[in-house]
């Protein structure tokens, strides 16, 4: 390296320690966001460079000289050696959801400075690496799966469990997502409108790209596009019409049975109808909206109005309970590290990656875009007022149903807030309600909302902004919710079809419906469950969630681990093993605080005998509604418990492996695919 | 100019990788077909079948 790239890395590295110190430092009365993007951007930098670097070349190995799938196994289909960065967008498409976006939302109740930090460096130390990792490991096995690799370098046991732990994964994403869309449009007929709108406009395109124009995808999404613009302006008409209002205004019961049912046909309807054009539609969208975001935020410059480290840092905070560590650390799951990565860093990306040195910018390099996408959902939610940040997220169960009592509640925790200035902000945004409006979406649009006005349009078109980012987040839900409702059937009948076999098989009508109606129903109990939930339900559903994403990590660190140990003893076994042992013990931690905790808004069992004891007394209001309460708590220990042990099964098989491979007991040899020299040159990758 | 060409080059291959086109071009290339409406639902049938059996990050 020469001098001047010395001085400017340094330059670099010493704006990150500067910005970072800085962030965690300061108290006074309002930061700037710049100096979280500056921290942010410049860590990331220094990270790639150095210890991106590094792993790529000294750890992994990475051998341009060596054919990849995609070069070998060239079929035009999923096998296709693509330009880099188009496979970097690709990846990052695929891997960026809603939990970047909602988990810092809801993290941001202790504050703007432990989410910020743990998302900066848990992305640098642990996500990256799970993704980089994953993705090479693929790439040298012919793009096999996250279980295939398990099974094959730890141990049948790990790839079964980890093909059940995945279902049982899906079906609480399902449900926790599904209820932030619910908590989004509830009440809401503008909101309501719009992502009805986007049904009919869906199966047009589907329609329109089957018969009318075949394979003009672009032309028709960017119709799509403009459909869904047109979609939220009609929206306001929508609201404003006495007539047309009380028919998209709906409860959250009624919200929660119509994504149910969507869901069911979403998933026994042919794909090209519905699913494919709101698939492509909603990508697209993605994109841009965070591209807007970064955009947005990096010329407004928004001050943060959270405090750095609020009150609830002690476990009491009204949008879930729990303390910092280790509930932070599993609220913000996919722009910190996330093992729902590892299954598509183990999926279509590796079958077009081009040369194998092209893995440390798409695998290392995309979920460090994704943290800081994270980061951008942290700065919009951190500069709304805290005052309107908790009264929005802030279930009734807590400060109250009335505005009046929830206002006076919030405000006695330091937060001033008044139901005039609610009352104001609903008007400006279109909406009539805005308390209690819990899932973190509508806290997110808000602080989009403002920040996109900022850049113009100002107060006029708050309200467009406002349905516009409800629009983006619930599209792209709504497509995880059909597509995950899908791959769910065919794992499901994948299982079944070992009892029976034309259960398994996905084209026999009967076996489709009752596999779809199982999904759905498993997904949508927990989606009922958290709607009538009077503290919100995603005070219990997205920690479940957190940690069953955390465990997912777990099982991709032990599958990493194992192959750093085959392939180098134990010389670099730190690499995966801190990001490892951090997880296992935030999200054991966390889980046996969910199951076991005495405290009835965080531990599901005292939750249990909390109301059990309520129903002896005769203090309740509803018996038969108490009693559901009753069995959806313990429900939700069963389902907790059955994950960790799971986990712990992958975890316990993994130390087997590793102990005979340490003492010689065991085969260490690795699964690899036999080198093949590339014939690609480099202007052709 | 040509760092601006090349951004451009970038962005529409990826738009058209997101949107399977350019799948569909090279499936046409590597089969010897012409592009068509049947030629289309055959394409996307396989193409979709495959894309929905695999989950999807949240």
């Amino acid at each position: 390296m020469r001098a001047i790239e010395y001085i400017f890395w340094l330059a670099i590295a010493i704006v990150a320690a500067v910005c970072l110190g800085g962030v965690a430092l300061y108290r006074g009365e309002h930061i700037n966001s710049i100096w979280l993007v500056l921290a942010a951007a410049c860590t990331y930098a220094t990270a790639y460079r150095f210890y991106g670097k590094w792993l790529a070349t000294r750890v992994a190995v990475l051998d341009d000289r060596r054919a990849t799938p995609a070069e070998r196994l060239r079929n035009g289909h999923d096998f296709e050696p693509t330009n880099r960065w188009i496979v970097f967008g690709h990846h990052f498409a695929a891997i960026a959801g809603p939990g970047p976006l909602v988990g810092p939302v809801l993290a941001a109740q202790f504050g703007y400075l432990p989410g910020t930090l743990w998302i900066v460096i848990g992305a640098v130390l642990g996500g990256a690496v799970q993704d980089f990792i994953v993705l090479f490991a693929s790439i040298r096995r012919d793009g096999k799966s996250l279980g295939q690799m398990a099974r094959e370098e730890i141990g049948k046991l790990s790839g079964a469990t980890a093909l059940v732990t995945v279902l049982l994964i899906m079906v609480i994403l399902l449900a926790v997502i599904a209820l932030v869309v619910v908590n989004a449009l509830r009440g809401s007929p503008w909101g309501t409108f719009t992502i009805a709108a986007t049904m009919p406009i869906a199966i047009f395109m589907g329609v329109y790209l089957r018969f009318w124009r075949p394979g003009k995808v672009l032309e028709c999404s960017a119709m799509g596009c403009v459909l869904v613009v047109a979609a939220i302006f009609a929206g306001r008409a929508v609201a404003e019409s006495a007539t047309l209002a009380p028919w998209f205004t709906l409860g959250g019961s009624t919200l929660a049975l119509a994504i149910i049912v969507y869901g069911f046909f979403a998933s026994a309807l042919p794909v090209w109808l519905l699913l494919a054009p709101r698939d492509y539609l909603s990508t697209f969208v993605k994109l841009g909206v965070v591209t807007m975001l970064a955009a947005g935020v990096l010329l407004v410059r928004p001050e943060l109005q959270l405090p750095a480290l609020s009150r609830f840092a002690d476990g009491s905070g009204p949008v879930f309970a729990g303390k910092i560590f280790p509930f932070c650390f599993i609220t913000i799951a996919c722009g910190a590290i996330s093992g729902f990565h590892s299954l598509i860093a183990s999926g279509t990306t590796p079958k077009m990656i081009a040369k194998e040195s092209h893995a440390r910018g798409v695998g290392y390099g995309s979920m460090l875009l994704e943290s800081f996408v994270a980061l951008m959902a942290m700065i919009a939610a951190s500069s709304l007022t805290p005052g309107v940040y908790f009264a929005v997220n802030s279930p009734a169960g807590v400060v109250g149903a009335a505005p009046e009592a929830a206002v006076a509640t919030i405000s006695g925790w330091g937060f001033p807030v008044s139901v005039a200035d609610m009352s104001s902000l609903a008007r400006d945004v279109g909406e009539r309600n805005l308390f209690g409006r819990t899932g973190g979406a509508p806290s997110l649009a808000l602080g989009m909302a403002h920040i996109f006005a900022r850049t113009g349009g100002g107060r006029v078109l708050l309200g467009f902004w406002y349905h516009f980012a409800i629009m983006f987040e619930a599209l792209f839900i709504l497509t995880i919710i059909d597509a995950g409702t899908r791959v769910g059937r065919f794992m499901l009948q994948d299982l079944l079809g070992a009892v029976w076999k034309p259960l398994g098989r996905t084209s026999w009508m009967p076996g489709v419906i009752l596999t779809s109606g199982l999904i759905v129903s498993a997904w949508g109990y927990f989606l009922v469950q958290g709607v009538r939930d009077p503290l919100g339900g995603i005070n219990s559903l997205w920690p479940m969630f957190g940690i069953a994403n955390q465990l997912l990590a777990a099982i991709a660190l032990c599958l990493a681990t194992t192959i750093l140990l085959k392939t180098h003893g134990l010389k670099y076994l730190w690499i995966t093993c801190v990001p490892l042992v951090w997880v296992v013990t935030v999200t054991f931690t966390a889980g046996a605080q969910k199951l076991f905790s005495g405290v009835p808004a965080i531990g599901f069992w005292a939750q249990a005998e909390k109301l059990s004891a309520s129903l002896r007394a005769g203090q309740v209001a509803d018996a038969a509604v108490t009693r559901a309460l009753i069995f959806n708590a313990r429900l939700d220990a069963v389902v907790c418990g059955a994950l960790m042990v799971l986990v712990a099964v992958i975890l316990l098989d993994s130390l087997r492996a590793w102990t005979g491979i340490l003492r010689h007991t065991r085969e260490s040899t690795l699964s690899e695919t036999p080198f093949v020299a590339s014939q690609m040159g480099a202007e052709e990758a | 100019m040509k760092h601006w060409r090349r951004f451009r080059k970038v962005v529409v291959g990826l738009l058209r990788e997101l949107a399977d086109e350019s799948a569909y071009d090279r499936h046409l290339k590597a089969h010897g077909r012409e592009a068509c409406g049947a030629e289309w639902r055959r394409f996307s049938d396989e193409r979709l079948r495959q894309k929905y059996s695999r989950v999807k990050c949240c």
